[in-house]
């Protein structure tokens, strides 16, 4: 904790992001480990449930890393779940995103991110309005959220329940004027609920990341959330198993079942697979497609 | 006068002979009773005075001295009474000590001079007929236990009179006779637990399939009310039958903790143990101050099943450690060591997280700490010493029905035993019997697994190391794969399926 370096920007000075000028109640200054997000680039605030679904995590990752791919910048909360698999996709492609942190500067909330944490001070930025030593409480949360919203373009909310954190991040982002994405989920998921009645009101449905690309106008390859392509190498037996799998985390012994297939064949083909990265394993003996 | 009766006490699970020696003598009326004696023991000087008077002999005011030998020994217990009584009777001349050197008394006195109930019978009949002894006479309600043992009469009484009647051949006690064989094969098949009422769950039914062939203790992890207790208590009915020998060392066990039940005298089915969560250390492993054994014992030749194994006290479950390795457990105390068997496989089931549901998003709200802490209370030592893991799942209701027809017990107990027969044959000049005592130079000497094996464990496991023990876990469980399947080496489809079963995953743990 004490070779931690960052800085402190108030608004006086030039550093201090354009785009939070304008919100309401800007903070008065921020710490910041790293940068800030660049003010020409578009920055699109990836947000959503702490514990979130494996469907969640995995689209979250993948909409960070493709986003991120086509030179948007990501914004997230740092937090588990949503947050931390979104910034690990924008990891994963080597871009940069940028963390609001709900406690102070120095202080690593969840531990667990503490690599993260790294990283990302010299791929993107840390930021906090929050000095030294300030812990996490439950209270800073929602302010911090106005700070998400406030540096992003548009926020795409991945995941969440019906009274989430992340309809206050979207209501601080309708204040501020920014676009509302999100991922439509199934009327009878949990954590689709509150991502259902956004859309209700009007939000942008989203399915794919060029959905956002374009609505900016960059110009990107049309490519829709297409899981591995199964017509390489895949043996008749791999085809079977791959085809029953999606997104939704499924037991060895559903795909034994829907398979119609020997257990032994059934096994052997998801070590293959998961082998070659057509798919993987979330939880001990569940499974899921991998996205591309 | 003087006279000399024989009894017994049990040590561990092995009976042990105690010579009751009674002299009566003119002097100051006294009734001494020496030999280190446990205040149980003391007592029955109150109890063999009062039912001799009720039987309807007065003690004469004579200086009277009991000793129980060997007197270095501790002597605990209520079953020595009787042996004390006759010895008094025959110190006295009531009955004749002509045949007292070959038979041995145990029982309870009640003040009326009735004979009650004892423990540990059958253990000590044993010994009894490994001492050259030609009779026995024990409690009516324990004389089919001990009859169980060949080559020794036993008989059964009832009150005092009806032994001093006997001993002094005015009317005979009849002898107790039991059809150990036909008593050893009748209700041996398991007609309340068989696999046939168990739905769905085909991959963990397979794991317990392979985990009972190889003597791999195995973890059930899976939500509330799908089925993993009705799974575990169905694991004795695929286990091969008792053989009698093991039968005689399993009723032995429950003969000293009292457990035989008056009609069933002879444990022919492999026991399930399942203890609460709450036990004691001592309940589990056995000991206390008069050392009994305890649930691991109990379990010996069939399952100890820990429901809710993340529940138990850390210090409990570690306690499981050495009757794992040993097979059997040791109990000091200041009066001696005992030795029990604890020769059981181990059956874990737990939830995946604290409201059970995880990874289903919809019911579960655990946080991924609060999963990953729930897990984390179950000690490294015990997970270590867990071969296999499988998960029971959601089934679906209208599977439910009951119209399919499901593999029967006996169908299954087939495979698991030719797999056996396979392992004993293979493991027949070493020192272990099935695969899962294998120890890390025996795996590398029977599992070896060929070159592409070994290719697709490697690029399996690249990016999740895999610690040696785990290692050798996968080896040993793909190994019993093997065996279900005949199978003379380790193939890749043996090794893939031992990988679904394999423990300390970093899903699970890391």
């Amino acid at each position: 904790m004490e070779n931690i370096k960052f800085q402190y920007i108030s608004q006086e000075n030039n550093a201090y992001p354009e785009k939070l000028r304008h919100i309401y109640k800007p903070p008065k200054a921020l710490y910041v480990r790293g940068g800030f997000p660049e003010e020409s680039k578009l920055c699109i605030a990836i947000i959503g449930a702490r514990n979130c679904s494996t469907y969640g995590k995995e689209t979250a990752y993948y909409f960070a890393r493709e986003l991120a791919k086509n030179g948007a910048e990501i914004v997230s909360g740092l937090a588990r779940g949503i947050d931390g698999a979104a910034h690990k996709g924008a990891l994963a492609c080597g871009k940069k995103t940028y963390g609001v942190l709900g406690c102070g500067i120095d202080v690593c909330y969840p531990k667990e991110h503490a690599r993260m944490y790294e990283e990302m001070e010299k791929e993107g930025g840390i930021i906090s309005e929050y000095g030294l030593g300030i812990a996490p409480l439950a209270g800073y949360f929602p302010m911090r959220n106005r700070i998400i919203s406030g540096l992003s373009n548009g926020i795409l909310i991945i995941e969440a329940r019906e009274r989430s954190g992340s309809l206050i991040t979207v209501e601080y982002g309708l204040e501020q004027g920014k676009d509302i994405f999100v991922l439509p989920g199934r009327i009878c998921d949990e954590l689709s609920r509150g991502c259902n009645r956004l859309l209700k009101a009007g939000a942008i449905p989203v399915t794919e990341p060029s959905d956002i690309l374009e609505y900016y106008g960059v110009a990107v390859d049309k490519r829709g959330v297409a899981t591995k392509k199964n017509n390489n190498l895949l043996e008749k037996h791999e085809e079977v198993v791959y085809s029953n799998l999606c997104l939704v985390p499924k037991h060895l012994n559903q795909v034994v079942v829907e398979c119609n297939l020997p257990a032994a064949t059934v096994m052997q083909s998801l070590i293959l697979l998961e082998i070659k990265g057509y798919i993987k394993q979330p939880t001990k003996s569940y499974y899921i497609k991998t996205l591309e | 006068m003087y006279s000399k009766t024989y009894s017994a006490a049990v040590h561990g699970i092995e009976g042990q002979i105690v010579n009751v020696e009674a002299d009566v003598c003119d002097g100051l009326p006294l009734f001494a009773m020496v030999g280190y004696l446990g205040a149980e023991v003391k007592e029955a000087k109150e109890r063999v005075k009062i039912a001799l008077k009720n039987f309807g002999y007065r003690l004469p005011p004579k200086h009277i001295t009991i000793n129980l030998s060997p007197a270095d020994m501790r002597k605990e217990g209520t079953a020595f009474d009787l042996s004390i009584a006759i010895a008094i009777l025959a110190a006295l001349g009531v009955i004749p000590d002509e045949e007292l050197n070959r038979t041995l008394f145990m029982g309870e006195l009640s003040l009326d001079g009735k004979i009650c109930p004892v423990n540990g019978i059958l253990p000590v009949v044993y010994k009894a007929r490994e001492e050259g002894f030609k009779k026995c006479i024990v409690p009516k309600a324990n004389a089919n236990e001990g009859a169980v043992v060949e080559g020794i009469d036993v008989y059964g009484a009832e009150t005092l009179l009806e032994i001093v009647d006997d001993l002094n051949h005015k009317k005979k006690i009849p002898l107790t006779v039991v059809d150990t064989k036909k008593l050893f094969m009748q209700n041996q098949k398991d007609k309340d637990y068989n696999f046939e009422d168990v739905i769905g769950q085909e991959n963990l039914k397979r794991a317990v399939e392979v985990s009972v062939s190889g003597m791999h203790h195995l973890l059930i992890i899976g939500p509330p009310g799908v089925g993993k207790t009705m799974i575990a208590k169905r694991i004795p009915s695929i286990m091969p039958e008792l053989s009698f020998e093991e039968s005689m060392d399993i009723t032995k066990v429950y003969s000293i903790s009292g457990l035989l039940k008056k009609e069933a005298y002879l444990v022919n089915k492999r026991p399930f143990r399942a203890p609460h969560h709450t036990v004691t250390a001592t309940a589990l492993i056995g000991g206390g101050i008069h050392p009994r054994p305890g649930e691991v014992s109990l379990a010996t030749g069939g399952v100890l099943f820990l429901d809710e194994l993340a529940e138990y006290s850390k210090n409990t479950v570690e306690l499981l450690r050495q009757p794992l390795e040993d097979k059997r457990i040791t109990i000091t105390r200041l009066q001696g060591t005992y030795e029990y068997p604890a020769n059981f496989m181990l059956v874990g089931a737990m939830n995946p997280c604290k409201c059970g549901y995880y990874p289903d998003r919809n019911r579960c709200h655990c946080s991924e700490n609060e999963v990953r802490r729930y897990l984390e209370k179950l000690s490294g030592p015990l997970i270590d010493r867990m071969d296999m893991c499988a998960e029971a799942v959601l089934i679906e209701y209208d599977k439910l029905d009951g119209k399919q027809t499901m593999e029967s017990s006996d169908v299954i107990r087939k495979r698991v035993k030719k797999a056996r027969k396979i392992q004993l044959e293979r493991y027949k000049k070493e020192a272990v019997y099935f695969n899962g005592a294998l120890t890390p130079d025996l795996v590398k000497k029977y599992c070896q697994i060929k070159k592409e094996g070994q290719d697709m464990i490697a690029s399996f496991f690249t990016d999740k190391p895999l610690s040696a023990r785990a290692y050798h876990k996968l080896l040993k469980v793909a190994r019993t794969i093997a065996d279900l399947d005949e199978s003379e080496g380790i193939q890749t489809k043996h090794l893939a399926e031992s990988i679904f079963y394999r423990m300390n995953d970093k899903k699970y743990w890391d």
